[in-house]
C-alpha cells in the first residue's frame, strides 16, 4: 500500500493528486493554506477565490465553496461577495501577472478601501500557465520568453514589489506581508494571521508567497531551490510588512 | 432599524436614473456596485442616498471591470445585486458579463447608451445594441430589455431582477441619455401588492455546513479543458436559451394587422414611430408600428410573421444599422421590401419618420 | 477690459436697513437677488426662468445665470437665444464653446463666478446635486451679499419630497434656505388640486422648519383657475414651461 501524504483537512482528498507540475510552488502555499484554514476552523464560512493563471488549476483542490474567475479579477469578485455577505471569508488566490500586472488596478483598490478579504499572490517571476513570458516580477537579467536576452531594466523596468506597495497604500488595520516557500511554517503563520485579521474585521490583508516555477525555469531540485532562496531574495525580503497597530488587541469590545 | 421602502402606488415625476434606483429598491435589490460614466451617473447617486435608508449597499469600484466582477460576487453570494453603466464603461463591462453568462449568474446591469465610438458624447444613441446583445466572446446568452420611458424603465427594472433569477441568464435593462436625463411622470408601486411575485435569490456559495463533510463543495469556474466539453456546455445553455425565447421575448405592435408599411424600432425612437403612426392613420395611409422590447431574445416569430405579409418594412434608429441587423437576420428569405432610416447618435421626431414613410409608400 | 455691467466692488458692502418687525422690509437697495436650489429635476430652472422674465417685465435689468456643475443637460444653454430676445442678459455657456459637453461638465463661467457684481438683478439657478446650496461658494461674494435670497424649490410629486417629513429632511441638508417654493406638478397631468396639495404640504412643511412659502408655480392656465393665491394664501406665480425645450 502506498503512504498518503499529509494533507490539510480542508484539501479534497477525491481528486489528489493536484494538478500542478512537480515541484511547483503553488501546491505548498495551498497547503499552508490549508492548514492555516484547519486550524482556525473556518471550513464552513471560506469561499476560495482563483485566478487565470495556473492558480485557476485549484478550483476544485479545497474541500472550500469557489470560483474561478477572469485574470486578475479574482480580487473584485471576492470584494463583491464579501460586501454583500460580510460572514464569509473571502479568499483571492492569483499569480504575480494576476496581481501586479493586468488586476493592479484591483488590488490598488480593495487595498485602498481596506476590503476585509485576503489577498493571496504568488510570486514565480514571470507568466507561466502562457508559456513563461516575462512579468513585473522576472529578476534583473532573467531570461524569459519575452526578455530572450534577459531582462533589461532600463526598458522593462525592476522586479515590482508588490508587498511594499500595498503597504505603503492601506489604511490602518490592513495586514501586509511576504513570505516564502523556503519558509513554510512561516508562510503558514503570515497566512493565518491574514486570515485571522479578515475574521476581525480589521481590514485588507494581504500575502505575497516567493513560488518556484521549474518547469519554466528550466530548473532541477536544486537551482530551483537556489534561485527562490537566493536570487529572489535578493529582490524580494520576507517579513511582516504591516500589522494592525493597538487594534489588533482590541477584541469582544 | 431600516424602514422598508413601501412604495405605495402612485403617480410621480422624476427622472429616467432616479427610476430605476426606485425600481431596483421595489424589487428588493440588496446591492449597486458601479463606476462612473455619464449619463448613468444618477442611478449611483439616488441609490447611493437611498439604500443606507433601507439597509442596502452600495460600493463604488475602481472602474467597470471592477463593478462588474464584484456584481459577480454579489450575486453568487445570494444577494440581488447590480450595475449600471455607458459606453466605454459599457465596453469594459462585457468582460464580467461574459464570465456571468458562462457560470450562468444572475446579474442585472441597466444601461443607459451615449454616443460611440469612443468617448463620443455622453447625450444619447442606441449605438450599445450589438455591445449588449452580443457581448463580448461568446454568443450572447442573455437578455436584453430595450425600454422606451420611464414607465419602462420602472416596469422592465423590476422584471430584470425577477426574469435573471428565474432562468440565471445575465439580464440588461437598455436605456439611454434622453431616458436617463428626461422627466416624466409614471407611477410607481410596490410589485408584491400588484401579484408580482419577487424572486428569492438562492447562494451559489455559503450554504449551510462544511463543504466535503455536510454537502459537496460549490464550486464554479469558467475554464474548459477540451473542445467537446466546451461545445455541450455551449450547446446545452444554448438549448435553454432557445426553449425560453419564447416565455422570454416581449414586444408592443400597433396597427400592423392591415398595413402595407411597417416600421420597427426600439427603444425611445418607439416613441416618434408611435406619433408618427398614429399621424400617418390619420391621414388613412396604411402604416403600421412594430417595437422588440426585448432584443435579446428577439421576438422573432413575430418578425418572421410580419414579414412574410406585408409589402415594406422601415427600421429606424438611433445607430447606423445594429437593430436592423438583428431584424435582417430574422426576416431573412422573406419578399418583403426592407428601408431604413439610421440616425446614428442623434435624436429622431415624429415628423422625420412621417416624411420617410410617405416616400417609401410612394414607390412602386 | 472690464466688463461695464460689473458694479463697483464697494456697493457691495452698502448694508441695506431693515425694518423689521412691521411685516414689511424697506430696502436701500432695490436690487434682487434670488438663487433657487432643490433636488434633481425639482423645477430650479422653470422657477429662475419665470422669475427672471417676471423682473424682466416689470422693465428690471435681469441676470439670470446658469450654475448647474454636475451635468448641463437641461439647462439654460439652449435656451439663451430665446431668453436674450426676451430681454434678458443669460450668463451660460454656449453650446459651440463647450468641448465634451457633459463630461467636461463641471467647467464654471467665469462670468458666472462674477455675477453678483453686475448691475441689475441676479437671478441663478443652482444646478442639482448632493452639494446643492454649496455651489453658492463659487460666487465671488456670495457670502456677503446682503440681497442674496436662497429659495428651495420642492414638487411633492417627487418621491424624495413627497412628506412633510421628506421636506423638512431634504431642506435641513440644504444649509442656510430663505423660502421654500411650492412647484409640484405631474407636467402635462397636472390639475389644480395636485397644486393645492403640494401648497398644503410644503406650508406645513415651511412652517415646522420656520421659513415662508414664497409662492407655489403654476402653468398659465392652472394659475388662473387657482387664482392669485393658493388655498394656503401663498401667492401663485404663473409659469410658462420653457426647459422641454432645452434638453441638452
Amino acid at each position: 500500500m502506498q503512504p498518503v501524504p499529509a494533507m490539510p483537512k480542508s484539501w479534497r482528498l477525491d481528486n489528489k493528486p493536484h494538478k500542478f507540475c512537480p515541484g511547483c510552488g503553488h501546491g505548498l502555499i495551498l497547503k499552508c493554506l490549508g492548514k492555516a484554514i484547519d486550524e482556525l476552523e473556518i471550513q464552513s464560512r471560506v469561499v476560495y477565490g482563483c485566478d487565470i493563471g495556473c492558480s485557476l488549476l485549484s478550483w476544485d483542490l479545497f474541500n472550500l465553496d469557489a470560483v474561478q474567475t477572469h485574470h486578475g479579477r479574482t480580487t473584485p469578485v471576492m470584494a463583491g461577495m464579501k460586501r454583500a455577505r460580510p460572514e464569509l471569508i473571502c479568499i483571492a488566490y492569483m499569480g504575480d501577472g494576476g496581481g501586479y500586472s493586468i488586476g493592479v488596478q484591483h488590488l490598488v483598490g480593495a487595498a485602498m478601501r481596506n476590503e476585509k478579504i485576503t489577498v493571496i499572490v504568488a510570486n514565480n517571476t514571470q507568466y507561466a500557465m502562457t508559456g513563461g513570458q516575462m512579468a513585473p516580477t522576472t529578476l534583473p537579467g532573467q531570461k524569459t520568453e519575452t526578455s530572450p536576452y534577459g531582462r533589461d531594466a532600463e526598458t522593462t523596468g525592476l522586479p515590482f514589489r508588490g508587498a511594499e506597495m500595498i503597504a505603503a497604500i492601506v489604511p490602518e488595520g490592513a495586514y501586509v506581508a511576504r513570505g516564502s516557500i523556503s519558509h513554510l511554517t512561516q508562510l503558514t503563520r503570515f497566512l493565518k494571521k491574514a486570515l485571522k485579521n479578515q475574521i476581525d474585521g480589521h481590514g485588507f490583508s494581504f500575502v505575497e508567497a516567493l513560488s518556484a516555477c521549474p518547469t519554466n525555469w528550466r530548473t532541477d531540485a536544486a537551482r530551483t531551490w537556489e534561485f527562490v532562496e537566493k536570487d529572489m531574495a535578493e529582490h524580494f525580503k520576507r517579513g511582516e510588512i504591516k500589522i494592525p497597530g493597538k487594534k489588533e488587541a482590541v477584541t469582544d469590545a | 432599524m431600516t424602514e422598508a421602502p413601501v412604495i405605495e402606488e402612485k403617480r410621480v415625476f422624476m427622472t429616467g436614473n432616479e427610476v430605476v434606483a426606485w425600481a431596483a429598491l421595489a424589487a428588493g435589490a440588496d446591492i449597486m456596485y458601479g463606476y462612473p460614466i455619464t449619463p448613468q451617473n444618477e442611478v449611483m447617486h439616488y441609490w447611493s442616498r437611498l439604500a443606507p435608508r433601507y439597509g442596502r449597499n452600495f460600493l463604488q469600484t475602481e472602474d467597470e471591470l471592477s463593478a462588474g466582477f464584484a456584481t459577480t460576487g454579489g450575486v453568487m453570494a445570494g444577494s440581488k445585486a447590480f450595475t449600471a453603466t455607458a459606453g466605454s464603461g459599457s465596453v469594459l463591462m462585457q468582460e464580467p458579463m461574459a464570465m456571468a453568462e458562462m457560470m450562468r449568474l444572475p446579474t442585472v446591469t441597466v444601461v443607459q447608451q451615449r454616443g460611440g465610438p469612443s468617448t463620443a458624447t455622453v447625450i444619447y444613441s442606441q449605438q450599445e445594441v450589438t455591445l449588449t446583445t452580443m457581448g463580448g466572446n461568446g454568443e450572447g446568452i442573455r437578455v436584453v430589455y430595450s425600454t422606451a420611458g420611464h414607465q419602462d424603465l420602472y416596469d422592465y427594472t423590476i422584471k430584470a431582477f425577477n426574469i435573471a433569477w428565474k432562468y440565471r441568464f445575465p439580464t440588461f435593462v437598455l436605456g439611454d441619455g434622453y431616458q436617463a436625463k428626461m422627466r416624466e411622470p409614471l407611477t410607481i408601486y410596490d410589485p408584491e401588492r400588484r401579484g408580482i411575485k419577487l424572486l428569492q435569490p438562492d447562494p451559489f456559495v455559503g450554504g449551510e455546513g462544511e463543504p466535503g463533510r455536510d454537502r459537496p463543495p460549490a464550486q464554479y469556474r469558467n475554464t474548459y479543458n477540451l473542445e467537446e466539453e466546451l461545445y455541450e456546455k455551449i450547446m446545452s445553455d444554448m438549448r435553454e436559451f432557445e426553449e425560453n425565447s419564447a416565455d422570454i421575448a416581449e414586444y408592443e405592435s400597433r396597427h400592423t394587422e392591415d398595413a402595407e408599411l411597417v416600421i420597427i424600432a426600439h427603444g425611445i425612437v418607439f416613441r416618434a414611430v408611435r406619433e408618427a403612426v398614429d399621424n400617418l392613420r390619420r391621414q388613412s395611409l396604411s402604416v403600421g408600428a412594430f417595437r422588440p422590447v426585448t432584443l435579446r431574445p428577439l421576438p422573432g416569430g413575430q418578425i418572421k410573421e410580419l414579414a412574410a405579409r406585408v409589402k415594406k418594412i422601415l427600421v429606424v434608429e438611433s445607430a447606423y444599422g445594429q437593430i436592423a441587423r438583428l431584424v435582417k437576420e430574422k426576416v431573412c428569405g422573406a419578399a418583403c421590401e426592407i428601408y431604413s432610416m439610421f440616425k446614428p447618435g442623434i435624436g429622431i421626431a415624429a415628423a422625420e419618420v412621417e416624411m420617410r414613410a410617405k416616400e417609401i409608400l410612394a414607390k412602386q | 477690459m472690464p466688463d461695464p455691467s460689473c458694479r463697483p466692488a464697494f456697493l457691495l458692502f452698502i448694508k441695506p436697513t431693515r425694518l423689521k418687525n412691521r411685516g414689511i422690509n424697506i430696502l436701500m437697495s432695490d436690487r434682487i437677488v434670488e438663487a433657487y436650489i432643490g433636488e434633481y429635476a425639482s423645477g430650479k430652472s422653470e422657477c429662475a426662468i419665470n422669475r427672471a422674465l417676471e423682473l424682466a417685465r416689470q422693465g428690471r435689468k435681469v441676470n439670470l445665470v446658469d450654475l448647474d456643475l454636475v451635468e448641463p443637460f437641461y439647462t439654460l444653454r439652449p435656451l439663451q437665444k430665446e431668453l436674450s430676445q426676451l430681454g434678458l442678459e443669460v450668463i451660460a455657456w454656449k453650446t459651440e464653446e463647450t468641448v465634451g459637453l457633459g463630461e467636461a461638465g463641471t467647467v464654471i463661467k467665469p462670468a458666472a463666478r462674477w455675477a453678483l457684481r453686475r448691475r441689475g438683478d441676479v437671478i441663478l439657478d443652482i444646478g442639482y446635486g448632493i452639494e446643492g446650496a454649496r455651489t453658492l461658494n463659487l460666487l465671488e461674494g456670495a457670502n456677503q451679499d446682503p440681497d442674496l435670497k436662497i429659495f428651495a424649490v420642492i414638487n411633492i410629486s417627487r418621491p424624495m419630497t413627497a412628506s412633510v417629513k421628506d421636506i423638512v429632511a431634504e431642506v435641513s441638508t440644504m444649509g442656510h434656505v430663505d423660502g421654500l417654493i411650492n412647484n409640484t406638478h405631474l407636467a402635462e397631468e397636472t390639475t389644480a388640486a395636485l397644486v393645492q396639495a403640494g401648497a398644503r404640504t410644503v406650508t406645513t412643511a415651511a412652517d415646522a422648519i420656520g421659513l415662508p412659502v414664497i409662492a407655489t408655480l403654476a402653468e398659465e392656465k392652472l394659475a388662473e383657475v387657482i387664482g392669485p393665491v393658493d388655498c394656503m394664501g401663498n401667492r401663485v406665480r404663473p409659469l410658462k414651461r420653457f426647459m422641454p425645450k432645452a434638453f441638452w
